[in-house]
């Protein structure tokens, strides 16, 4: 919103910083749970806190404050079922999480999440579907030409099965990272390309906690020499919303002129998402 | 006579027999009116104008002196009195004009028009109409208020720009949604829920600038009519409100210029005759000129260079006077806001213009003297497109709403104790939600093709304003509406998760859905005194047409969407009640009106729609429905009379929202819920030349639905919202003042200087809440921070006026 923009011009001289008192926040669950392909389920379990609340400045309080410890966590395919044990894993992230060491994901199956803690009890449920491959990738300099003449991007292109309903998210790191990140904004359904042949270009991977008010577009772009690793994922469709309105509900924190766009989980009694995930895999070094 | 309403039968049918049972009242009604015409009456009739510009005037006091009964002038200034032979003096009062009165020895049908001066400026009073007979105490008008354009002008104006909007804003009952808001917000209404109309056109986006104007030019208008309360027959289609202006017809008697610089705007208007006493014409323009006067001052090397904001409207109208029966206006209104953002540095190219055109042709046609028809050809377009490109990337989205409209209005006083009006309506709409297209690094991006809806509304009216006894004077009207979705048209079926499994197509003309339905209107006043009435109303209404949107504001953006399958036509049902006391021969006017509304079929976006949502979809699958209620009172002193007049008003009021799919079913209070609303409003002449306004105004602050926690995912903060509309902002208050020189009046150049301070006190007042979060929980310095956006500190203005 561009006509936005210009009435912000003229008045930036009039904002104030205010006190406001919101209604106390009702204590929820978040739930940042995966199922992929040949791996364990993991499942990290935090806590809301207040909207202008301290928070945590290190790991430690991090770790002792938002995260839940002490919930049961069951995972079931159907036939059996699994309760998860916490775990810690300072490699990767998430650096905690309940996993498991029986059920692993499998292409065509649907697995129920139930978590109990304390007097919460949240459920959900996802599948794993057949993964649809990259037919090929490939590095290309900034599209918009902004930047230096060594940042570009990756490009993938592939082809949609003609069925409705397929979705997918992109993962990537680069060189020697060992976690693949979420690309931000690269997630997608096929509502308007059903069958049809699908070209994308994306920047790094979002890092967590990586916030940075201005735009450093070596964080943002690949360089040349680079060797890029792209992790993409088939998801369902509906989990695919979750990441589409949680893409717009960062997007508009704050427009005034938005409306609050509410982020559609799919726990029932809790926030978050159970995401079961079909990856392939890609590598492309980034020259010219 | 009931023969004379088609559709009334099978409609009353489906309805329940108090609806019968009003039906056969008004067929009583005209039964006793023929009786009564049986007897040797005769009737006086023509029209009222103004003596130095030729223009016919609505509204005016007709009547007869003797028994203290008349009428008011109709929209194009017609009368028509029926009464026994006998002599008599014929008086005529109108607010701001000199009285007229003459004896009239009524033997046979007399035809008399009338011409009225404009009373001198220092006795004029202040702005709603003064009614020396057909005043608030009598009428049956509920919630009803006329503003006269020429005397806003003496009030503080906004950067120099006086607006009707704003003024009607402060009249009870009626509230803005801020700082720099047109949109009204009457009686807990939404702003989609008033009727404006301009030369009978309706004008679907009022505002300039995101608001901070409106379309009305106010050298073009003539007339400011509300109805917030009980609507009457002749207008239907929405629940809350009707803002009817008319435009000036044009000085027939001679040529004249009036102009204005302000410190944004300039405006034009010329007005002359085409030929003296038969015809006329009325031009007017504005521009704004913020993007002129900055022009210079921008480096050719500025990276935004080519970037700016202006709008203008034009605003012209014909009449033609083809015989004593017959007259002829055609009237045209046009207006755009443009907006324009370049970035050469990132190749960045925005256009987003928007705006609203309308065109009127109506002829006026007297069967006899005492049956008056209008019959009005209209179309009205309203389109906002947004264009966005940047290298290797194209996106264009446009959305609106075009109508044509044929009515007949027929107006007929069939004796005095009557005033019936009749009619029928006809618009054929054409609607285009979000129509998207775009390209990406040269491949085209598929939005589908471009979808338009179609719908056909029509209506049928018949009301009555007539005085049962010397004390009960009721209005009784019956709507007859209709809408109709027809093709072509694709409907999709969906699956649950909203997908598109399969579609209906209808073809061009074929019915989707159609909705019948019968709004009973009813006003009674009872008279206690010469000085004193008590008014009850009971109104139902439909409205098919309907503003979708996603935003906290009304924007240029906001889609309007017809009742379709899914969605189905708002109703409202109002009740007010009221009392009406006017001290000092008619100085003093006060009333107390209290209401309360159900509103049914209300829409809202669901949970978690975006703004792409509904591309190459049928928007309405992304709606959900529920129901509204609102209630309170409304507190009126005014002194219309007078070196000092103007008005203090006061409501308390409220409105809620339920609908099963949003707040996880729980009532809610509509953003616009507002408790307190006051505003005062006072003009005073201390000399000839000078003249002082000043407004002051308080309302409780709107509400916002602010995130009330917070959470991570994937490393990201993540607002989550608790219940809807959960906090409400600081009150608004405000203090304008003005003070208004007029030099020199025996001149042939007529000038005056409007100097305002709006905002004297320099109260920040909220015009938006956003969070600002900065930091990163790595970093340990995480935190999100309120910050409240004021708009305009204290501003002064000076307006320079001229007209020769």
């Amino acid at each position: 919103m561009c006509v936005i923009v210009f009435a912000l011009g003229m008045m930036q001289a009039c904002e104030r910083e205010i006190d406001i008192e919101l209604p106390n926040a009702e204590d929820l669950l978040v739930v940042e749970g995966s199922i992929e392909t040949g791996e364990f389920p993991k499942v990290l379990i935090t806590r809301n806190r207040g909207f202008f609340n301290e928070f945590p400045t290190d790991l430690n309080t991090f770790l002792t404050e938002f995260v839940v410890t002490d919930a049961v966590v069951t995972v079931s395919d159907g036939t059996i079922s699994e309760v998860l044990q916490f775990t810690i894993d300072p490699l990767n992230y998430p650096f905690v999480y309940y996993t498991g060491s029986t059920i692993k994901g499998e292409v065509g199956k649907s697995y129920s999440l139930t978590i109990v803690s304390g007097n919460k009890i949240l459920t959900s449920r996802t599948q794993i579907s057949n993964a649809v491959p990259l037919d090929s990738t490939w590095f290309g300099l900034d599209p918009f030409n902004n930047q230096e003449d060594s940042l570009g991007v990756s490009y993938a292109e592939m082809m949609d099965p003609d069925t409705l309903g397929n979705a997918y998210r992109l993962f990537a790191k680069k060189n020697s990272e060992i976690t693949y990140f979420p690309v931000s904004g690269a997630h997608f359904n096929d509502d308007f390309t059903n069958g049809q042949k699908v070209v994308f270009f994306n920047g790094q991977g979002t890092r967590p906690f990586f916030a940075s008010d201005t735009f450093v577009p070596q964080e943002f772009f690949y360089k040349l020499g680079d060797t890029i690793l792209l992790k993409f994922c088939s998801i369902g469709r509906n989990e695919e919303l979750f990441f589409n309105t949680l893409d717009a509900a960062t997007g508009s924190n704050g427009n005034p002129f938005s409306s609050p766009v509410l982020v559609k989980s799919n726990i029932e009694g809790g926030l978050g998402i159970w995401c079961g995930y079909s990856p392939t895999y890609d590598t492309i070094i980034a020259t010219n | 006579m009931s023969t004379s309403i088609p559709y009334s039968h099978p409609i009353l049918k489906s309805n329940n027999t108090i609806m019968r049972l009003f039906w056969l009242g008004i067929t009583f009604f005209f039964a006793t009116s023929i009786a009564l015409n049986a007897q040797s009456n005769f009737t006086l009739s023509g029209y009222v104008k103004d003596a130095s510009t030729g223009e016919y005037l609505p509204g005016a006091n007709v009547f007869i002196k003797e028994i203290l009964k008349g009428t008011s002038t109709n929209s194009y200034g017609f009368y028509s009195i029926t009464v026994p032979k006998g002599n008599y003096t014929l008086g005529v009062s109108f607010m701001g004009y000199s009285e007229y009165s003459s004896a009239v020895n009524l033997n046979k049908d007399q035809r008399i028009n009338i011409t009225i001066s404009p009373k001198a400026i220092e006795t004029k009073e202040f702005e709603v109409s003064e009614k020396r007979i057909e005043n608030n105490v009598k009428s049956t008008d509920m919630g009803r208020v006329e503003l006269s354009v020429e005397n806003m002008k003496r009030l503080p104006a906004f950067f120099g720009e006086v607006d009707l909007i704003k003024i009607v804003q402060l009249i009870p009952g009626v509230k803005n949604a801020g700082e720099g808001n047109t949109g009204l917000y009457i009686r807990g209404g939404g702003p989609d829920q008033n009727l404006v109309l301009l030369d009978e056109a309706v004008v679907y986006n009022a505002a300039h600038l995101l608001g901070f104007f409106s379309v009305f030019n106010s050298d073009a208008v003539k007339t400011v009519d509300l109805h917030k309360g009980g609507m009457p027959a002749q207008f239907g289609g929405r629940l809350a409100s009707v803002l009817d202006i008319g435009m000036k017809e044009g000085n027939n008697q001679k040529y004249k210029v009036d102009g204005g610089i302000g410190l944004i705007a300039s405006r034009l208007t010329v007005q002359g005759p085409i030929k003296k006493d038969t015809a006329s014409f009325i031009i007017s323009a504005r521009r704004t000129y913020i993007d002129v006067v900055t022009k210079p001052f921008i480096k050719s090397t500025s990276p935004t260079k080519g970037s700016g904001y202006y709008f203008y409207d034009l605003n012209t109208k014909i009449n033609y006077r083809l015989s004593d029966k017959d007259r002829l206006f055609i009237s045209g209104y046009f207006g755009r806001d443009v907006f324009t953002f370049k970035s050469t540095k990132s190749n960045f190219d925005i256009r987003i213009p928007w705006g609203n055109a309308t065109l009127s042709a109506r002829w006026n046609h007297l069967f006899s003297n005492k049956l008056f028809l209008n019959t009005s050809a209209i179309f009205s377009d309203y389109q906002f497109e947004s264009n966005i490109a940047q290298t290797a990337f194209n996106f264009k989205i446009g959305s609106g709403i075009r109508d044509y409209n044929a009515k007949m209005d027929f107006t007929w006083y069939p004796t005095i104790r009557h005033n019936v009006k009749f009619g029928a309506n006809y618009i054929y709409h054409r609607f285009s939600p979000n129509n998207a297209s775009g390209e990406i690094a040269g491949q085209e991006l598929d939005f589908g093709p471009k979808v338009y809806l179609y719908a056909h509304e029509a209506a049928l009216y018949l009301g009555d304003d007539f005085d049962i006894t010397e004390k009960l004077r009721i209005h009784g009207g019956l709507r007859a509406s209709w809408f109709a979705q027809v093709g072509p048209y694709t409907q999709y079926i969906k699956n649950e998760l909203n997908q598109k499994t399969d579609s209906i197509t209808y073809s061009q003309g074929d019915l989707v859905k159609q909705y019948p339905n019968v709004e009973p209107r009813l006003m009674l006043r009872y008279t206690l005194n010469k000085n004193s009435s008590i008014k009850a109303s009971f109104t139902q209404n439909y409205q098919y047409i309907h503003i979708t949107s996603l935003a906290n504001q009304s924007l240029p953006t906001d889609l309007w969407f017809p009742s379709t399958g899914r969605v189905k036509p708002q109703f409202g049902t109002q009740y007010s009640l009221g009392y009406y006391h006017n001290f000092k021969e008619n100085t003093w006017e006060t009333s107390v009106e209290a209401y309360y509304k159900t509103m049914q079929n209300q829409i809202e976006f669901k949970d978690g729609t975006l703004p792409s949502s509904s591309i190459n979809d049928n928007l309405d699958s992304y709606l959900t429905f529920g129901k509204g209620e609102a209630y309170g009172a409304e507190f009126f002193l005014k002194k219309a009379l007078g070196k000092t007049s103007g008005w203090i008003g006061y409501t308390l009021s409220w409105t809620t929202r339920t609908f099963p799919e949003l707040n996880n079913g729980k009532k809610f209070f509509a953003r616009y819920d507002r408790r307190h609303d006051f505003s005062f409003v006072l003009t005073h002449e201390f000399s000839k030349k000078w003249t002082i306004g000043a407004v002051f105004v308080y309302a409780s602050g709107n509400l916002l639905w602010l995130p009330t926690s917070i959470y991570f995912m994937e490393g990201q903060s993540v607002v989550n919202y608790g219940e809807r509309n959960n906090y409400r902002m600081p009150a608004y208050h405000r203090l304008d003042l003005s003070a208004t020189y007029t030099p020199n009046k025996e001149r042939k150049l007529h000038s005056s200087w409007n100097f305002s301070i709006y905002n004297v006190y320099s109260r920040l007042n909220p015009y938006f809440i956003y969070i600002e979060t900065s930091g990163s929980p790595l970093t340990g310095d995480l935190k999100n921070t309120a910050k409240k956006v004021s708009l305009f500190p204290i501003i002064p203005t000076v307006t320079y006026n001229f007209n020769f």
